[in-house]
């Protein structure tokens, strides 16, 4: 589409450029700087954004890498970063797959059955979500201390504990996925009653293939949203073996020493399984399931 | 193969009753049409049938089983819906096959069902396409071929073509008619088009606000309509009617006043109505003479519009006495213009009279 563009109108579009330019400048720093500091010799937050000597100290650091000490000795690190990275994503993983599954078929429930109380079911929901979880984090704390003198298997300590714990806010993906199943129509859903599915059947082969851009948005939301917790993790979670990435990281900080390149180092390391998987999702997350479904 | 049964079925959504008692029977292998304007029932009636939607009271039977409990799936019926309503994860094929994968059919003999209906519809080069990659038409028969497949006892079609343009309505509505003669399978065809009504259908069955006005043959319904209502809706274009009061009724016929005071006679036997009764006189558009010369019979008035259509011509004239319009189809040679004066004729074996209450009055014939 080439639109005939009035004069008047390209210093604005020039201006709109410029803006967009300034925005994703501001987006892009803060994560330059990150690299910038991983990178840097010593542990500094401040300093040029191009660093004038490279190292790779803290890079060592952040994979185990063994480095030379001053006396000669090979130093091995002491903080298990690779394995709060690995926890971080098995949590994550397990949480967003469990969040996925709860929240489609509930989500089916309030878009297409009718049962009593429905609608004072979605707005209780919503309300006990807008409470933040730093106000029940005591409590989360004692129910699953509680929890694991019964089941120790879900008890503080255990990163299954973190999975259901994390499994339980999908308020907001209910209503998310239950918007999108309200864009396709039930005729669908009703030709495959007709043509002899039971309502599982109808939501399994017909609904859930055509909700699939949703459903990876809301894995990928749920993920992101599990490697980047933090309080509940670091109620959670007590043996250093046992730490998020995200837990694990507040050991860079303590009063005496501020390791700002370890922690830089770790938190890009951190992002990579979140590109990863949104990479993944991306293949699903295509327009156009339904088209052709209706007269189009 | 399967006849149906509705015995005072009723319907409601919450408070508002929808369908006010519907008692019908359709025979073995009928083509029945629901016909009535939007929002009467007739699709909420269907989807009654097909299992969709619970009946609120009354009985439902297919094939002489009572059916008011009985899930979709089991009462042996395919239904074809407006929006087609294909999945469109699957290929044309896959559609077609789904409900018998879905009923552990064998695959040998689910791909045979499958090519054998997509012969009969002429869709087997489309078998490997996604419904995207379909027209309008192409997806329609798909929807149908779906329905094929499963060899149902009765076919649902719930306003199957309205979403086609022009041309291809009309060559799908013959094609459902030989799809039909194929067959033999009973159908219930929902439409709020009168003429896939009259084209279609073995048994018309008018409905108009959760009530069954009339059930017969086409013809039945265009020539006896049983009120006013069904004489309005049968037919295109409409029936033209005009308000008249009774001056004389008679063995022979019965003497109106128009409102304009002209007095006309219909062949109709209005003997039991009290002189002075407000009747509706009813004339079809293709009975209706128009001429310059007045004649017995006849009521004077103005052309507003003439249509030519080349074969005929419609003429929209002043209705005697009132500010709305008649309709009258006359041939070519007629030079009628815009403005011309006209006399119209009332054939009195070709009047039909309302009564107050809107019924037919019968006919002497």
């Amino acid at each position: 589409m080439a639109i005939v563009i009035e004069k008047s109108q390209r210093w604005r579009v020039f201006a709109a450029h410029a803006f967009l330019i300034v925005l994703c400048a501001l987006v892009i720093f803060p994560l330059l700087m990150i690299i910038s500091i991983s990178l840097r010799p010593g542990n500094f937050a401040t300093g040029s954004l191009i660093p004038e000597t490279i190292s790779l100290e803290h890079w060592r650091f952040a994979l185990g890498i063994p480095s030379m000490g001053p006396d000669g000795q090979m130093i091995k690190p002491d903080l298990p970063v690779l394995l709060w990275l690995w926890n971080s994503v098995k949590v994550a993983t397990l949480s967003a797959a469990v969040a996925l599954l709860l929240s489609t078929s509930a989500a089916y429930a309030f878009a297409r059955m009718k049962f009593a109380g429905k609608k004072a079911a979605l707005v209780g929901l919503m309300l006990m979500q807008m409470f933040p979880t730093i106000l029940a984090l005591i409590a989360i704390h004692s129910i699953f201390s509680r929890l694991g003198h019964t089941f120790p298997l879900v008890g503080i300590d255990s990163p299954w504990a973190l999975v259901l714990a994390y499994s339980g806010g999908i308020s907001l993906h209910i209503w998310t996925i239950k918007g999108y199943y309200e864009t396709i129509p039930a005729e669908i859903e009703e030709a495959a009653t007709v043509d002899g599915a039971t309502p599982w059947q109808a939501f399994w082969r017909v609904l859930l293939p055509m909700a699939l851009p949703i459903l990876m948005v809301i894995f990928l939301l749920a993920f992101i949203g599990a490697v980047n917790e933090y309080p509940v993790a670091s109620v959670l979670l007590r043996s250093q073996d046992k730490l998020t990435l995200a837990a694990g990281m507040k050991q860079f900080l303590y009063a005496q020493k501020y390791l700002w390149g370890d922690f830089a180092a770790a938190s890009i390391l951190s992002g990579l399984p979140i590109t990863f998987v949104f990479i993944l999702a991306q293949r699903w997350m295509i327009s156009g399931l339904t088209s052709g479904a209706n007269k189009g | 193969m399967a006849n149906l049964q509705f015995k005072a079925l009723r319907k409601s959504f919450g408070e508002s009753e929808i369908l006010h008692g519907i008692d019908l029977e359709i025979t073995d292998g009928e083509f029945i049409v629901f016909v009535g304007p939007s929002g009467c029932g007739k699709s909420t009636l269907l989807r009654c049938i097909a299992g969709l939607e619970e009946i609120t009271s009354g009985e439902l039977f297919i094939g002489g089983e009572a059916m008011n409990d009985v899930p979709p799936s089991k009462r042996g019926i395919a239904m074809v819906f407006q929006s087609y309503a294909l999945y469109p994860h699957m290929t044309v094929a896959e559609n077609m096959a789904f409900g018998l994968k879905l009923a552990g059919t064998s695959k040998v003999e689910t791909a045979a069902a499958v090519l054998r209906a997509a012969q009969i519809l002429q869709i087997e080069p489309l078998l490997d396409r996604r419904p995207k990659a379909l027209s309008g038409g192409q997806r329609q028969r798909v929807a149908i071929g779906r329905a094929i497949v499963r060899k149902p006892g009765v076919f649902l079609f719930d306003e199957p073509l309205s979403n086609l343009d022009a041309g291809l309505r009309v060559q799908m509505r013959v094609e459902l008619a030989r799809l039909h003669v194929d067959l033999r399978t009973t159908m219930v065809y929902v439409t709020h088009d009168q003429v896939e009504a009259m084209t279609l259908a073995n048994r018309i069955v008018v409905i108009n606000q959760g009530r069954i006005e009339q059930v017969g043959t086409p013809l039945e319904l265009y020539h006896h309509p049983a009120n006013r209502f069904v004489a309005g809706f049968i037919g295109s274009p409409r029936m033209n009617f005009l308000p008249c009061t009774l001056a004389s009724a008679a063995e022979t016929g019965a003497t109106v006043h128009l409102a304009d005071g002209t007095l006309l006679t219909a062949a109709v036997d209005a003997r039991g109505l009290a002189e002075g009764a407000a009747l509706t006189l009813g004339i079809r558009p293709e009975r209706l003479l128009a001429s310059r010369t007045a004649s017995e019979n006849t009521a004077k008035s103005t052309v507003i519009v003439a249509e030519h259509l080349g074969d005929t011509v419609f003429l929209y004239v002043k209705s005697p006495g009132s500010a709305e319009q008649l309709t009258v189809k006359t041939r070519p040679e007629d030079p009628l213009a815009m403005g011309d004066e006209v006399h119209l004729g009332f054939p009195a074996h070709h009047c039909l009279l309302f009564g107050p209450d809107d019924r037919t009055l019968p006919r002497i014939l």
